[in-house]
């Protein structure tokens, strides 16, 4: 067997289609964008070489203020691994109990990642109106309108209204990957814990958990990496506005190269975006590992 | 399902109300979408935001339905994202196995490179693809989205086989070795099955990016025919002005194949499970 | 194990048909050329068409629910009825992303025959890039007579033309004047006179204005003609060029306080900074508030979206400074462009076809009632809307045009103009502050 793990050609075969698309599509304009970084160039016309003074400027220009933005993403990054997940994995954990229409919820729960952005960043402009939005009309109708707000175009509430939204739509997205990772585990194991008289919770922590650290780890990653990207809803939602309080390093790279056509900076927001997503990536997959060790 | 029927207890109780509030939560964009499709602007801002609509504006429909070639879209866009999924599916499948059961020097090292699939922003990869796909003489066709759709998906489909993947016991492997299977044997006849209840997960989730994906088609599709009904959708919106009820009407239209795909497929994965489970 | 073969059967066949459709679809994109194809923007790829058959692409931002839809698919029905043998493929895309994709274009160089643009910075790198062709030579006496030089300003890059326009929209000041008439007010023609209608409103429970801060470009149109009223169109546009007049001015000050004190006073509704155009404007529509300043097309969506269009009137945006500005002195002017790729395999048909197209959309789109027309007026007008037909008179007696701020700066000002607006709007800086830093930038 060993041997015929180590077969070249079979290696070969099953890798090729893979690193040929991925070099093509990901990794060389990975090299492009950091050649274009290197330049100030407005993307149409002929750039000239700056060396690194776009990434100079990206640390230093106040009027930037890329830190916030990496903070902001941050923050989204760490709202996800802490509140997101935690959710979607009691979701997960109680519907593969076997409890009552568990397929009907599990179907039902997913519903708002199938929805388009759209859909949901016009839903949620709607919920958060100032005038006839249904948080303020809730607030005003239980005699709190002094908490009301104009909650997208308040500089103190505009991140944390646009940060509960994609929070939201993608709970059921990390509830059905924990929910199929549960589900493929054999049964047998919690049967035996269960005649050993554990409780569900305690099969849930001392055995489903640890089995599901796979998943988990999957989960971790695809947060975190798309915390540090996220960009559709926040743009309909607040386009980082106001006054920069909802910036994240997407839309600020977007800003940036589409908007003002400053290709060459706006390709440095993209390497940096690129290592941050990676470094962590990276970090999160040596968590895991240690732990296992242990 | 007896098991819980027979503790019984206001704790279960709790969580089924609870479970049950959760799914209207989710449920409510349905409705509202549906509610808006029906509705003209000045129900959609302000008057009516979210009850039913006062007039059943039906004709955001036909609008909908007549402007530009929807059915044709509808088709590009089946057709783009079957691609995609079956072509994603089975180059991670592939590279999944010799990544973790195969034995070479560097598979660590690729493994992690693949992850940087998940880090680059779609925004700035879309003038270096761009130039690619122009170089290749692959603008405006099919595989100007499938190509570039299937590298973005790969490395989502690589993490989400991988770790599945470690479920698999390698003893299986070790006795259909033992029966005369070769590592191809090996990969057709013990991995793909058992991959099963991932396989129907993972095109879900390349169903999810590739469905709704805006920007490359936008960018990298010039001909009409080629279109996809994302981009259909979009050219819905005026420049200045919007009438946003056919385009709630047109993203009805765009959604319900994915849930009936959707909850034909979570049959599917529960079926797969199951047999998963058995075999495992 | 039946059921599994089964499965690896159908997932090989499937491999094998996904590898069959890229191997093949890859080489024969420029041989699957059988029908309208040829209209493929890769110049090279395309083959030899027929003598007879030429096709020329149109991008455009037209699309099917724009208001100008009708105009573009009118012109090119006329074009193609008048030159048999030409046909013209309109594209259409949505605004916002069209803009990614025509830079995009521009950089692969993948440009059509003919899009449509937008004058002034927007394009300056276009033309920079030289991949737009000059077409000076097309513009021939007979289209003279009928578009003057002066109306393609935007679309001159040193002195030389690259795109001809078919409409000259302005920002205006849009009222209701059944909410006017109930509190006994005229429309104002000075400043001082609007913040009395402010006061007014404000006096009886009333937010005079809607405004969009999200979508800024909104609140940049209020900003843009308060600064033109202030500062006249000749200094404001030197300024805002780099052409040697420094931001940090009296005049600009002027502007940026008088906004400031507009928006002190609670004369914006509320909530602005978190709605959208789309918003704002139902405010507007269904009479919450009594004012808007926009552009000319508003004009279109009053006649489909208010419930009572006759209670709407338009009139100029009040002068700040008498002393620098006039009541006939508009922001606006031509901005829709629409250009010709220099790897067009047919520069003269393009190049002509160009003046035959805008002149025609410019016609139609009038008549639609969704813009005012660049091109001179030969035709009967008279079943235009009233708003559309005194914005036309309006534009008719124009003194001068100066583009928006953020379509003549260029693109890096503009992003940076919009960002300190917001700013301002919030409160985060001040009038002098946001003078300071509009100077620091355009001199940077």
């Amino acid at each position: 067997m060993e041997k015929a793990r180590r077969n070249k050609l079979a290696i070969f075969i099953f890798m090729l289609p893979a690193v040929l698309l991925f070099s093509l599509i990901i990794i060389l304009p990975i090299f492009m964008s950091s050649y274009y970084s290197l330049l100030n160039w407005d993307g149409m016309t002929k750039g000239t070489f700056v060396g690194l003074k776009n990434y100079m400027e990206l640390f230093t220009s106040k009027s930037v203020n890329f830190p916030r933005a990496v903070s902001n993403a941050i923050l989204l990054a760490a709202l996800s691994t802490f509140i997101q997940l935690p959710i979607a994995l009691f979701l997960a954990l109680v519907l593969a109990r076997g409890v009552k229409w568990e397929k009907t919820f599990v179907s039902i729960y997913f519903i708002p990642v199938l929805m388009s952005t759209t859909v949901i960043g016009q839903l949620w402009l709607k919920i958060y109106n100032p005038d006839y939005g249904l948080v303020n009309v809730l607030l005003r109708s239980i005699g709190l309108e002094h908490l009301q707000r104009v909650w997208l175009g308040d500089k103190k509430t505009a991140l944390i209204a646009v940060f509960i939204p994609l929070l939201w739509q993608y709970i059921g997205y990390h509830m059905l990957l924990m929910y199929a990772g549960i589900k493929s585990m054999s049964p047998e194991l919690r049967e035996a814990a269960k005649i050993d008289g554990a409780t569900e919770a305690g099969i849930d922590w001392y055995i489903t958990i640890p089995l599901l650290k796979p998943v988990i780890r999957t989960c971790v990653i695809f947060a975190v990496t798309g915390s540090l990207k996220a960009f559709d809803l926040i743009y309909i939602l607040t386009n980082g506005g106001p006054a920069h309080a909802s910036e994240v390093p997407s839309t600020l790279l977007v800003s940036m190269i589409i908007g003002r056509n400053r290709y060459g900076f706006g390709s440095a927001i993209a390497v940096s975006i690129i290592f941050l997503c990676f470094f962590f990536a990276i970090v999160i997959r040596k968590l895991f590992k240690t732990e296992e060790v242990v | 399902m007896n098991r819980i029927q027979e503790k019984g207890g206001i704790g279960r109780k709790l969580i089924t109300g609870f479970l049950i509030i959760w799914a209207l939560i989710q449920l409510f964009p349905l409705y509202w979408m549906f509610t808006f499709s029906l509705k003209d602007n000045s129900e959609i801002f302000g008057e009516n935001i979210i009850g039913l609509p006062r007039k059943w504006l039906w004709g955001n429909y036909t609008a909908a339905l007549t402007t530009g070639k929807v059915g044709l879209y509808f088709l590009n866009s089946i057709l783009v994202t079957g691609c995609t999924i079956v072509l994603t599916t089975i180059i991670a499948l592939m590279a999944t196995y010799a990544l973790t059961r195969l034995v070479w020097k560097g598979r660590k090292v690729v493994n992690n490179i693949f992850m940087l699939g998940l880090t680059v922003p779609v925004h700035a990869s879309i003038l270096p693809i761009l130039i690619i796909l122009r170089n290749l003489k692959m603008t405006n066709s099919y595989q100007a989205l499938i190509i570039p759709y299937s590298a973005f998906a790969l490395s989502m489909a690589l993490l989400i086989a991988n770790s599945f993947i470690e479920g698999i016991p390698k003893e299986l492997e070790e006795a259909a070795f033992i029966d005369g299977c070769g590592v191809y044997g090996i990969f057709a006849r013990i991995i793909l099955p058992l991959m099963a209840p991932a396989l129907a997960t993972i095109a879900i989730f390349i169903y999810l990016q590739a469905w709704n994906e805006l920007m490359f088609a936008v960018i990298f599709i010039s001909d009409s025919k080629y279109r996809t009904l994302s981009v259909g959708i979009q050219t819905l919106s005026g420049t200045y002005t919007t009438d946003w009820g056919p385009i709630g009407a047109a993203l009805v239209i765009a959604t319900i194949p994915t849930l009936i795909i959707y909850s034909l497929m979570s049959v599917k994965i529960q079926e797969s499970l199951v047999i998963g489970a058995v075999k495992g | 194990m039946r059921k599994t073969l089964k499965r690896v059967f159908a997932l090989i066949l499937s491999l094998v048909v996904a590898f069959a459709l890229i191997g093949c679809g890859g080489q024969n994109t420029a041989s699957s050329d059988d029908g309208n194809a040829t209209t493929q923007p890769e110049p090279s790829q395309s083959g030899s068409p027929s003598q007879e058959e030429i096709k020329l692409t149109l991008w455009s931002i037209s699309t099917e629910s724009d208001a100008f839809h009708n105009a573009y698919t009118q012109a090119i029905k006329d074009y193609e009825e008048k030159h048999p043998g030409i046909k013209i493929v309109h594209e259409t895309f949505e605004n916002e992303s069209y803009k990614t994709k025509i830079k995009s274009a521009v950089a692969a160089n993948e440009l059509p025959d003919l899009f449509y643009t937008w004058g002034g910075g927007f394009s300056k790198s276009f033309v920079e890039s030289g991949k737009v062709l000059p077409i000076d030579k097309y513009y021939t006496e007979e289209y003279q007579a009928q578009l003057s030089r002066a109306a393609l300003g935007n679309a001159t890059y040193g002195g030389v033309l690259y795109g001809a326009t078919y409409t000259t929209p302005i920002s205006l000041l849009f009222y209701n004047k059944a909410m006017f008439d109930k509190y006994g007010l005229k429309a104002p023609t000075s400043f001082d006179e609007l913040v009395h209608v402010c006061r007014t409103f404000l006096d009886n429970g009333i937010k005079p204005f809607g405004v969009s801060v999200k979508d800024t470009w909104v609140l940049a149109m209020t900003h843009d003609a308060l600064t033109l009223k202030s500062a006249g169109p000749e200094k404001t546009a030197k300024a805002i060029t780099r052409n040697g007049v420094s931001y940090n001015d009296p005049d600009f000050l002027a502007s940026a306080t008088k906004l400031k004190e507009l928006i002190d006073m609670g004369a914006y509704i509320d909530g602005a900074t978190g709605l959208s155009n789309d918003e704002a404007c139902a405010n507007f529509y269904n009479g919450t508030v009594p004012m808007y300043i926009t552009g000319s097309w508003m004009a279109g969506s009053i006649m489909t979206d208010a419930e009572n269009p006759a209670d709407f009137d338009v009139t100029p945006i009040p002068v700040i400074n008498s002393n620098n500005a006039k009541i006939t002195d508009f922001m606006g002017g031509a901005a829709d462009t629409i250009m010709v790729s220099a790897s067009t395999k047919y520069p003269d048909v393009a190049g002509n076809a160009v003046f035959e197209l805008t002149r025609s959309i410019s016609k139609y789109a009038y008549l639609d009632g969704a813009g005012i027309p660049a091109w001179e007026v030969d035709y009967d007008d008279s079943s235009v809307n009233p708003i559309t037909a005194k914005i036309a008179k309006l534009a008719n007696e124009a003194t001068s045009f100066t583009l928006w701020f953020d379509t003549l700066m260029e693109a890096n000002d503009a992003g940076e103009y919009l960002s300190l607006l917001q700013q301002l709007y919030v409160g985060e800086i001040t009038p002098q502050e946001f003078v300071e830093a509009m100077a620091a930038q355009l001199e940077s």
